[in-house]
């Protein structure tokens, strides 16, 4: 199969690859550029699991291929932090217990970062909704909601 | 040989909410799952799926499959045979389930063939050519069905031309005399179908064969590599010592990857045979038919036999346990029954009658409960029959039969032991906490109201550390009568100071990290931030029978004890030459070992491992360099069954419990059920970790929900799966678990494990069915509709509105 | 599960679309947001051999007001429908059918004209159109048509657009002064296909109904219109009474089917109980003013 060429800024560094046009942005991601913090779960658009953000916003990458993301910015997990330099989202999670296997954690940060974006200060009716998108089998969401809570409160200038 | 210290008592870190060791690098995207994983010239593979649920394989012409450029092997079934025998079964008789189907499919969705490629797509392309002929046979899969099948519609003719895989009674106690003196009997008939854990990620393994070797390396997300893990060894055909087994962390598990053997075997199958490392990792579709985890698919007839009063004499249980098409844990999960059967009460007698029936469905594996959630639920439901029928609140019913706090340990009718409980306490705790009288009163001006609102409290076991025993005690014939079940640690101070903990079981989800880094702290006063945890794989392991059954942190609080105490004798020898002290007069304290009532004179924990590493001349005679300690911790109090299992012996002690109470709201037009409130106490002994309980009993308590409401491998008449994709087999989102489950806890420390704790694990979903259907039946009352059959849909709790109210 | 192979085609102008469909024939689809056709594909459950894309046609992304009249580029993306004041203003049908498409992400990705086209059975919009008489423009390289909505959907998964045709523009006629609406659905959990979902609109001049819309979701093989049931309401007083009978004749008029989450009984239930908790929610919005 011809290949198409894709040019893309994956957490604001460029990538020029050559890919088959049926190339799954999650595999993109992981296998062709390496970045194995995205996540994959059903591969039909249902759990979240393979959230990334195309030009700030949510878009499931496994519904997307490669070769639509030419020219866009795709923000994935890795952009948010490391463990001795976290996203505020990423201490909240860790200060309220928002993870069990860490399975869903990347597509439930990125979420709160679309939805902080837009919303700075959600209400909890708010942050449900936003979360609802993605599945986790672990936390019962519960801690989930708490932590996006604490990280909106924090990053408004620690207003708890 | 542990010290068993008492809860509460001033523990720096048992009992702290510790964030926790496992997640920076989870937060952060850089946790390394089994399809992470990389290796050097790796390729992939992909199975081809069933689409019958039974049927001869005629032929199967991989020809064109092969031809497809990219493609490296393609693999029937039969050729996987010739080199691989059949997957690990702890039945007796065994049922061969071979990895890749040879000439028959017993189920939707079963690997026939298997292609390996240079990428998944192209395996798949090269799936889309494999032509293959079947024969169907006659589909069972209705379990009374099965009881009666014979011929061509019986899936292991080897085994007799049956499909009933084992009929067994179990009667405990005097049965028969207790329902004859009963005033009231009350008999439901209910029906728990299956669902399953699906966690997000699915099952995978990374495997290369090395022929300068002969040994096999096998990356897999699988637990129970160090306690069985050299049976996928005998499956590949080589020595079990040519196989070692890489744990890869596990997005999820909830008991689904207990013991992954298939996936693991086939991929050193294709590994071998391709001269190349293959990566075989299940996709959402092979995983939801082919997973072999479906949870317990049961039909229920119960009868409960009481005095007037309330006093319960008696439990009879008759169940049909559809296993799906083979019987890997045998009939383990009718030990987690036995385990918790009379549940928190003082039931005289209880008898069991049980058929387990193969079908053409997936297998059972492990769901979390492992069939005692199972127990809970009908149990619960009958004593709220019996409520009903003799007019009493079902708090009162549950409160009279209680055991009491000074009855410990309580031998129940099974033969099995509670270690410790109060469940007046948590009862109590739960009902303040929902304010029982209050939803009492708004539940009666919502009936004037006309709106319908229910509470459904219950109060159950939550069992935890299993025996191996109850993986053959429900045997005719044991075969293999392991009793077992132990956990390893290894622990070693380096040079420095620091501490180094090897754990050999994986990490699913739950905290081993964590809890481990918790207890070696407590014990031996080390900073967090100075312990490290890894994973041994099995070729440095020590027996570890990993999570599962609520056990882990129990038993790796056993077994860092045990190598703790090894480590503090050496260093007190050590620290007592240093000091020129006697060992008895020296105390262990903040990282510091000093005579006791002179502060002054003491050594660091660094200063001993140093000493320890590197000055064998100046230590005692008798004590060699070095400073690490291996501890094989066994189950705390477990005894055989006896001979003729009226007695089943001690399996599952460590017995916590809890009381669920929600309230809910049902709109009876259109049937959806809406939670006002959720309150969910929980003893489980000393808590070292509340934080992290607490998780456990929130996610839990949403994947009861699922099983309750939601959740359902539905297979038609043809044993087509309906519900196999995320689509259709409906995992709760957030919208369907209720806004604030209320976490109370309750300890009542056990006297047989270190520091008292309990397990906790299985959490919110051993209470969270019946529950939910308490509170439905509750809210339904003036209808008079029952809840006995699951998933209590909108759908089917309309059909029941409809009936009831057409009914009068 | 990985997506069969295909040829793949960047379009950078309508025109380059609509040849490249004129070409293509049967077994060419246009790749718009992709949320269900790649959903489709990774399954194996459609493979067709050439794919459209069509992300780059910027001049098909647009809400536009006209006297009234509301245009939308098919290649408008359902979240910007979502978040649109005109949308939310001019057709609050619209923006309240909206929120029901699956999540978010899906949203921030799927057109509405890749959504209509599709036409799935349970689908929010396509019902939408119908209840609101809206006009679809449609484009070959023959040329352009107008075609009503109660005419483009036309069987299952199918509607009235040949395998060369591109949908271009949705066209909202103005919305009537006064008109309450509503929309409802209810699905298994939140952001599922729904079970039953229904399209209202009502007018009402001195308590009494002047004029109707019910159109259904998940009742058959597309959108469907009741008008018995809008007729059994005009002239009669606007409340329970009329909309009780509306909601019988619904009933009574579908013949729904079963699968695994609901049987035909069940969304019988549903379509009675909704129309009469649309009606209520319409006459509600009907009484505050537009």
């Amino acid at each position: 199969m011809e290949q198409e060429k894709v040019v893309v800024s994956v957490n604001g560094v460029q990538y020029e690859r050559m890919v088959e046009p049926r190339r799954l942005l999650c595999d993109f991601l992981r296998q062709d550029i390496g970045l194995t913090g995205t996540h994959v779960g059903c591969e039909h658009g249902v759990c979240g699991m393979c959230t990334i953000l195309i030009n700030g916003r949510t878009a499931r990458s496994c519904l997307t291929f490669a070769v639509q993301v030419d020219g866009a910015e795709i923000t994935t997990v890795e952009s948010l932090g490391t463990p001795t330099n976290m996203h505020p989202l990423q201490a909240a999670f860790w200060e309220k217990h928002g993870l069990q296997c860490g399975y869903c954690t990347p597509a439930m940060l990125l979420t709160a970062v679309e939805l902080l974006d837009t919303n700075p200060n959600p209400s909890r009716d708010e942050i449900r909704e936003a979360i609802s998108s993605n599945l986790c089998r672990c936390t019962g969401y519960q801690n989930i909601v708490d932590a996006v809570e604490h990280a909106a409160a924090q990053m408004n200038g620690g207003a708890s | 040989m542990s010290t068993k210290e008492k809860a509460g008592n001033g523990y720096k870190w048992i009992g702290q909410n510790m964030k926790r060791v496992e997640d920076p690098r989870l937060l952060t995207g850089r946790g390394k799952y089994i399809d992470d994983i990389v290796v050097p010239n790796m390729a992939h593979a992909a199975v081809l799926r069933s689409p019958h649920a039974h049927a001869r394989i005629k032929s199967i012409d991989t020809s064109k499959a092969k031809e497809l450029p990219g493609v490296i092997l393609v693999m029937t079934g039969a050729e996987a045979a010739e080199q691989t025998g059949p997957l690990p079964c702890f039945a007796n008789p065994p049922v061969a389930q071979p990895c890749i189907a040879t000439d028959r499919v017993r189920h939707v969705g079963e690997a026939v063939a298997a292609v390996v490629a240079e990428s998944r797509y192209i395996a798949e392309d090269a799936l889309d050519l494999i032509e293959v002929e079947y024969e169907p046979l006659p589909v069972v899969i209705d379990p009374e069905e099965a009881l009666t099948s014979s011929g061509d519609a019986v899936l292991h003719p080897d085994r007799g031309d049956t499909n009933i895989a084992l009929q067994r009674t179990l009667t405990f106690g005097p049965v028969d005399d207790d329902f004859a003196a009963a005033d009231v009997v009350v008999r439901r008939k209910m029906r728990w179908p299956r669902s399953g854990g699906q966690p997000m990620e699915t099952v995978g393994a990374v495997a290369t064969f090395d022929e300068g070797t002969g040994k096999f390396t096998i990356y897999a997300n699988s637990s129970m590599y160090n306690y069985v893990g050299w049976l996928m060894a005998v499956s590949l055909n080589v020595p079990p010592h040519k196989l070692n087994i890489i744990p890869t962390i596990a997005g999820g598990s909830f008991g689904s990857k207990l013991f992954v053997h298939k996936v693991p075997v086939i991929a050193g199958t294709l590994a071998r045979a391709a001269g190349r490392p293959v990566k075989y990792l299940e996709d959402r579709i092979d995983n939801m038919m082919s997973c072999d985890n479906h949870g317990s698919d049961r039909i229920y007839d119960v009868e409960l036999a009481l005095k007037n009063d309330g006093t319960m004499l008696s439990l009879r249980m008759k169940s049909i346990d559809d296993y799906g098409a083979y019987l890997q844990f045998g009939v383990g999960h009718w030990g987690n029954v036995a385990a918790q059967a009379s549940g928190p009460y003082t039931i005289n007698s209880v008898e069991i009658n049980l058929t387990a029936v193969l079908t053409n469905k997936g297998q059972q594996g492990a769901y979390r409960g492992f069939g005692s959630e199972v127990n809970n639920f009908i149990l619960e439901r009958v004593i709220d029959a019996a409520a009903d029928e003799l007019g009493m609140d079902p708090t009162e019913i549950r409160r009279k039969n209680f055991i009491q706090p000074d009855q410990f340990p309580y031998k129940i009718p099974t033969g099995n032991v509670y270690d410790s409980g109060n469940y007046e306490a948590v009862l109590e705790k739960a009902l303040g906490m929902v304010d029982y009288k209050g939803w009492r009163k708004k539940q009666e001006e919502a009936r004037k109201e006309g709106r319908y609102i229910g509470i459904g409290p219950i109060t159950c076991q939550e069992r935890s550390v299993f025996s191996s025993t109850e993986f053959w005690f429900w045997n005719h014939e044991p075969g293999f009568a392991l009793t077992s079940s132990p956990e390893s640690v290894g622990l070693k101070i380096d040079p420095l100071g620091k501490a180094f903990v090897t754990l050999h079981s994986p990490f699913w989800g739950n905290s081993p990290e964590t809890m481990a880094t918790q207890i070696v702290a407590e014990q031996l006063t080390i900073d967090p931030a100075d312990i490290e945890v890894t994973y041994s794989d099995t070729d440095h392991g020590l027996n570890g029978t990993g999570p599962g059954g609520s056990r882990y942190t129990v038993m790796i609080a056993g077994a860092i004890a045990g190598a703790a105490t090894q480590i503090k004798e050496k260093m007190f020898k050590i620290a007592g030459h240093m000091l020129e002290a006697n060992e008895a007069d020296l105390e262990l304290a903040e990282g510091k070992i000093s005579v006791r009532g002179a502060p002054d004179r003491s050594v660091s924990i660094p200063d001993v491992a140093m000493q320890a590493h590197y000055f064998r001349l100046s230590l005692p005679d008798d004590v060699n360099s070095g400073l690490d300690a291996n501890f094989v911790y066994d189950h705390p109090y477990t005894t055989m069954p006896s001979e003729d299992r009226s007695d089943l012996g001690v399996f599952y002690p460590i017995m916590g419990h809890m009381c669920h109470i929600p309230v809910v709201e049902v709109d009876i037009e259109t049937g959806q059920v809406k939670f006002l409130k959720y309150v969910a106490v929980h003893d489980a002994g000393t808590v070292v970790n509340p934080m992290t309980l607490a998780g456990h009993i929130r996610g839990g308590t949403a994947q009861g929900i699922g099983s309750a409401m939601y959740e359902q491998f539905y297979y038609d008449s043809e044993g087509q799966l309906l519900t196999a994709n995320f689509a259709d087999y409906l995992i709760p989102t957030i919208m369907e678990v209720p806004e604030n489950v209320e976490v109370g806890h309750v300890e009542t420390p056990s006297p047989f494990t270190e520091f008292g704790i309990k397990g906790g694990g299985e959490g919110g979903r051993m209470g969270a069915p019946p529950a939910i259907a308490a509170a439905i039946e509750d809210a339904l009352k003036p209808l008079g509709v029952k809840v006995d059959v699951l998933p209590i849909t909108p759908m089917r709790l309309r059909e029941l509105i409809r009936e009831a109210q057409a009914g009068g | 599960m990985k997506p069969p192979p295909f040829q793949y085609k960047r379009a950078s102008t309508v025109e380059e679309a609509l040849t490249a469909l004129a070409e293509g024939g049967d077994e060419t689809k246009i790749l718009a947001g992709g949320q269900s056709l790649i959903a489709m594909m990774n399954l194996r459950l459609v493979r067709p051999q050439m794919l459209v894309d069509i992300n780059r046609l910027t001049t098909l992304d647009y809400i536009r007001k006209n006297n009234g009249t509301l245009a939308l580029g098919a290649l408008t993306r359902q979240a910007s429908v979502e978040e649109s004041s005109e949308v939310a203003e001019a057709c609050p049908l619209m923006a309240e059918a909206i929120r029901y498409v699956a999540h978010k992400p899906i949203r921030n990705r799927g057109t509405i004209g890749g959504n209509l086209a599709h036409n799935d059975p349970t689908s929010e919009l396509p019902a939408v159109a119908v209840a609101l008489d809206a006009e679809f423009v449609v484009q070959s390289s023959k040329g352009k048509r107008s075609i009503p909505a109660a005419d483009f959907f036309t069987g299952y998964l199918t509607t009235a657009l040949a395998p060369d045709e591109l949908l271009t523009e949705v066209r909202v006629p103005a919305w009537p002064e006064g008109q309450g609406w509503s929309f409802v659905e209810i699905s298994p959990r939140k952001g599922d296909y729904a079970l039953v979902g229904v399209a209202a609109t009502l007018q009402v001049q001195d308590g009494k109904c002047q004029a109707a819309r019910l159109v259904y979701t998940g009742v058959g093989e597309h959108a469907h219109r009741i008008s018995e049931a809008e007729q059994a309401l005009v002239g009669n007083e606007a409340g329970e009474a009329a909309f009780s009978e509306a909601a019988d004749i619904a009933r009574r008029s579908v013949d729904p089917s079963s699968d695994v989450h609901a049987s035909a009984g069940y969304r019988r239930d549903l379509v009675a109980v909704l129309t009469r908790r649309a009606l209520a929610q319409a006459l509600e919005r009907c009484e505050k003013g537009a």
